[in-house]
């Protein structure tokens, strides 16, 4: 079967067809931008804090085996069930199987993008698990069934009404509820009996600690502690890539994920797990799915030192908008257009395009990874590829032939010099009509510069020289 | 030294008078200037779209342009960053190597090599915007970024301020990208002109009655965003201004 | 026991950049290095948690009294303060949802964040307490304040002792509708902090 790739400036445009939840959607994050500014002005260690956050992934990385044994070795020491999943498949059968042994029937978690990524939900539902996300931005997206926007902010393309709607439609409220206050006191009071009542728990990880055999949650709802505390059975799921060495690198990560993300000083919980709870069971899946594929790609493997701040979505001005959704793949924004490519080459060929490689990302990102680098670099990747549209692919090609030949290059100018009232024709191929779609054309000159050249300059040197 | 002047496509076809004025400028301040009347393009929209390998016929064809000048100086900060920080589509022979290390955008030449400190025939009495473009700001890094909290400054401003008359407006994102980004301006036409069109909206409600940059092919974008969304504001290349243009 | 445990890990280890070139930098203590109440307290009301407000002759029950009037099942897990319920007598972790104010000792508070520590040594094992009662009261010592993250990992050891360790950052908040400012979205409703010694 062959995967079309993702049409991303086609959903752009129909995001930025309604002005109501663009303008929204650009002034919400560039707040969230503006806010992790005013806490980076706070820290005269910023910059610090982000080459050692950068050095520390970098060095866990490049020794991940040993860490991942340690942390194993650790965790098991501390009465953790440790599982490793090759792919989405492997992760799912082994939630679907720890499930079936306890009987459990409903599961509450938390926010994960790796159990997004494996597309869990899809393969629970069916098994009859009832899966309800606690996140209230995650919430939100599940009754909608729409994959998260954002990776810190799931539901932020969505304004007052969108929920209200969506919440009267699943939780009986009132569909004209104007409040977020009130929309949320019912998303509470929804979900506790759900809480109460769960077989099991599951969780994502921000952090994994090889050092304590420990995992580090962090949210700002407590939904997480909600997930893992009260029913008898926590499941982590767990990126390979999460490790840190030691707890005491944990200080650097704390400090500057929530500032770039939220431009809040730290979230609300950060939750340090490091075995079950009295009378529960503990399970942790690490999750490959790509990763050490990855690893080994000598351009991109430092894409894998992310700590899913979404700082880059946030400052990224394409992103702002189009929409999280615009994307078509769990991973959005900048993060995601050097992310997904590595899940499947031809459907995401797209995202590094969609990209003006202003690099603002590569700026914010707290681990310093060079996201607007490896766009640039993707889109090589790509083109050798072959995974380029056709007609792009010829208009490069014939362009830099041109581009070889002044002599042709200029009489394809020139052919404009004679009524310069038109563009030049190499510029005027079809592929490049949508320019005056929303834009006018450049003015016509009198004059090329060549031209200008020619007439005041060669000519006037000449006769200098003539004179002389 | 013997200067090789470099003038984009675009500048070539549509904006002469940043070409013009860039020219004449380096002449009023002493310098020997030479525009090679063979060269195209740099390389950068091949390169830039992934086809490396197109690029290198316009790479090469630079090279032998511009290998015999002691400095290369073009008013673009885009192309300035592709030759120095991308241009490996041909092999780094000596003459490649000597045309990157010393290709320079225009205001880093007068702000860094020159080190202009008078401008005595230029008044602009008019209050701008500036622009300082993906290419100069986050590549070349002729002014500081907002993303790294680094102490202020701008090698543009410190030019422009030696302007009679002139004076800055001051948008409210002044370092966000006006959504140009080469061919992404067609292929992904509608978050482009949005871009352009919100950039041109700050600069003008900062009560800027001007965009100034080092840049025209963002202002070429930004001007066809404003003519279209009836936005009062006109255009200027930071050249133009340097060199005397008095609007 | 598991063939793709072994397979991740040849992977990895085919794949992975060279060790060599990428050492573990040390640990490092950044930072304001302030430990103070003051800092303690600004850092805590921008997180949305308070300090229980604590008037002549007032005893924690009274201020907790006065505070949530409304109250009807205030739950200890300290010694020194009664309630109406202690900790202990709650069989199940479901239980905790009738609580409606939980008064916790914690171990240290950090004064960069305003966080306060709790484990299971402090909640008796009951964790589920700290997220279902619907407000807690924290009693803190201005001694066992921590300046930052960094003192703070570097030299509590709950961090590698607890199974279940949560630093708690104000009320549980969100934001995620229309990016309006929640606090008490599903956690509690609000952090208390009351200062003895």
């Amino acid at each position: 079967m062959k995967v079309k790739p993702v049409n991303h400036a086609k959903a752009a445009e129909a995001f930025i067809e309604d002005t109501a939840h663009m303008d929204f959607h650009d002034e919400r994050l560039w707040d969230l931008r503006q806010k992790r500014d005013g806490q980076m002005h706070i820290l005269p260690e910023w910059q610090e804090l982000r080459a050692r956050a950068s050095a520390i992934k970098e060095h866990t990385l490049a020794n991940l085996p040993e860490y991942l044994e340690q942390f194993e070795a650790n965790a098991k020491k501390n009465g953790i069930h440790v599982h490793w999943a090759a792919d989405g498949a492997e992760h799912n059968r082994i939630v679907g199987e720890i499930l079936e042994k306890h009987g459990a029937k409903s599961l509450i978690k938390s926010k994960s993008m790796v159990t997004e990524e494996c597309c869990m939900r899809e393969y629970l539902e069916p098994r009859g698990v009832v899966v309800t996300e606690t996140d209230l931005g995650e919430r939100i997206q599940q009754l909608d069934n729409q994959m998260p926007s954002h990776i810190v902010v799931p539901a932020v393309h969505k304004l007052i009404p969108d929920v209200a709607k969506i919440f009267a439609e699943h939780y009986h409220t009132d569909p004209n509820d104007n409040s977020a206050q009130s929309l949320a006191w019912q998303q509470r009071l929804a979900a506790r009996p759900v809480i109460l009542s769960a077989d099991a728990g599951m969780t994502g990880g921000n952090f994994v600690v090889a050092e304590t055999g420990s995992f580090v949650v962090c949210t700002n709802e407590g939904n997480a502690d909600l997930s893992a505390t009260v029913p008898g059975l926590h499941i982590a799921t767990i990126g390979i890539e999460r490790l840190v060495p030691r707890m005491a690198d944990m200080g650097v990560f704390i400090r500057l994920l929530s500032r770039s993300a939220l431009g809040s000083p730290i979230t609300q919980y950060t939750t340090h797990f490091r075995g079950p709870q009295k009378g529960s069971e503990m399970h942790v899946v690490l999750v490959d799915n790509g990763r050490s594929h990855r690893l080994g790609m000598e351009d991109f493997w430092t894409s894998l030192k992310c700590i899913r701040c979404g700082a880059c979505m946030n400052t990224c001005p394409v992103y702002r908008r189009s929409g999280g959704l615009s994307y078509g793949a769990v991973y959005s924004g900048p993060i995601g257009a050097i992310i997904d490519p590595t899940f499947n080459e031809r459907k995401y060929s797209t995202l590094p395009f969609a990209s003006t490689m202003n690099g603002s990302c590569t700026n914010v990102c707290p681990v310093k990874i060079n996201i607007h680098e490896q766009l640039y670099k993707w889109r090589r990747v790509l083109a050798e590829h072959h995974e380029l549209p056709f007609v792009k692919r010829e208009v490069m090609h014939m362009a830099g032939k041109l581009m070889g030949q002044p002599t042709l290059y200029r009489a394809a100018i020139n052919g404009t010099e004679v009524a310069l009232s038109t563009m030049p024709r190499f510029v005027l191929y079809n592929w490049l009509n949508p320019w005056g779609k929303h834009r006018e054309l450049p003015h016509p000159v009198k004059q090329t510069f060549h031209s200008w050249y020619k007439q005041n300059r060669l000519k006037t040197k000449k006769k200098e020289g003539e004179s002389a | 030294m013997k200067i090789g002047l470099f003038i984009p496509c675009y500048i070539d076809a549509f904006y002469p008078n940043a070409g013009i004025a860039t020219l004449e400028l380096l002449e009023k301040l002493g310098q020997d200037v030479e525009y090679p009347m063979n060269q195209t393009c740099c390389g950068q929209p091949m390169a830039n779209s992934g086809c490396n390998k197109d690029a290198a016929a316009a790479e090469a064809l630079f090279v032998k342009n511009f290998a015999k000048y002691d400095a290369i100086v073009m008013p673009s900060g885009s192309c300035t960053h592709h030759v120095r920080d991308n241009f490996d589509a041909i092999e780094q022979t000596d003459d490649v190597r000597h045309v990157r290390e010393n290709t320079f955008e225009l205001v880093e030449f007068l702000h860094d090599v020159l080190k202009v400190q008078d401008f005595p025939w230029a008044e602009f009495p008019h209050k701008v915007g500036l622009h300082n473009s993906c290419g100069t700001l986050r590549a070349l890094r002729t002014a500081s970024m907002s993303e790294l909290g680094e102490p202020f400054f701008s090698k543009p401003m410190d030019l422009l301020g030696k302007v009679k008359g002139i004076s800055f407006a001051t948008p409210k994102r002044p370092d966000e990208c006006c959504g140009f980004g080469g061919t992404f301006s067609v292929t992904e036409e509608a978050v482009s002109a949005k871009m352009g069109t919100d950039k041109v909206r700050d600069h003008h409600q900062a009560g800027a009655e001007y965009i100034v940059s080092a840049d025209t092919s963002c202002m070429m974008h930004q001007q066809g965003c404003a003519e279209r969304a009836g936005v009062p504001i006109r255009f200027i290349h930071i050249a133009e201004i340097l060199n005397g243009a008095r609007e | 026991m598991s063939t793709s445990r072994d397979a991740i890990l040849t992977r990895l280890r085919d794949n992975r950049p060279d060790p060599k070139a990428h050492p573990l930098p040390p640990v490092a203590r950044l930072g304001d290095m302030d430990n103070g109440q003051a800092r303690f307290e600004n850092s805590l009301q921008i997180l949305g948690g308070q300090v229980l407000e604590r008037q002549e002759g007032d005893t924690l029950a009274t201020a907790i009294a006065r505070r949530f009037p409304d109250s009807k099942v205030i739950c200890s897990a300290v010694p020194d303060f009664e309630g109406t319920i202690r900790i202990e007598e709650l069989g199940t972790p479901q239980q905790a949802a009738s609580v409606d104010v939980l008064v916790v000792r914690s171990p240290f508070g950090i004064a960069e964040m305003g966080s306060i520590y709790l484990s299971e040594a402090q909640l008796q094992d009951l964790n589920s307490a700290a997220h279902l009662t619907q407000h807690i009261v924290v009693i803190l010592s201005a001694k066992n304040l921590t300046a930052n993250m960094h003192t703070a990992y570097m030299d509590r050891p709950e961090f590698h002792t607890a199974n279940y360790g949560v630093l708690m950052s104000g009320p549980s908040a969100t934001a995620d509708i229309q990016g309006v400012l929640i606090r008490g979205a599903q956690g509690v409703r609000t952090l208390s902090v009351w200062w003895e010694d």
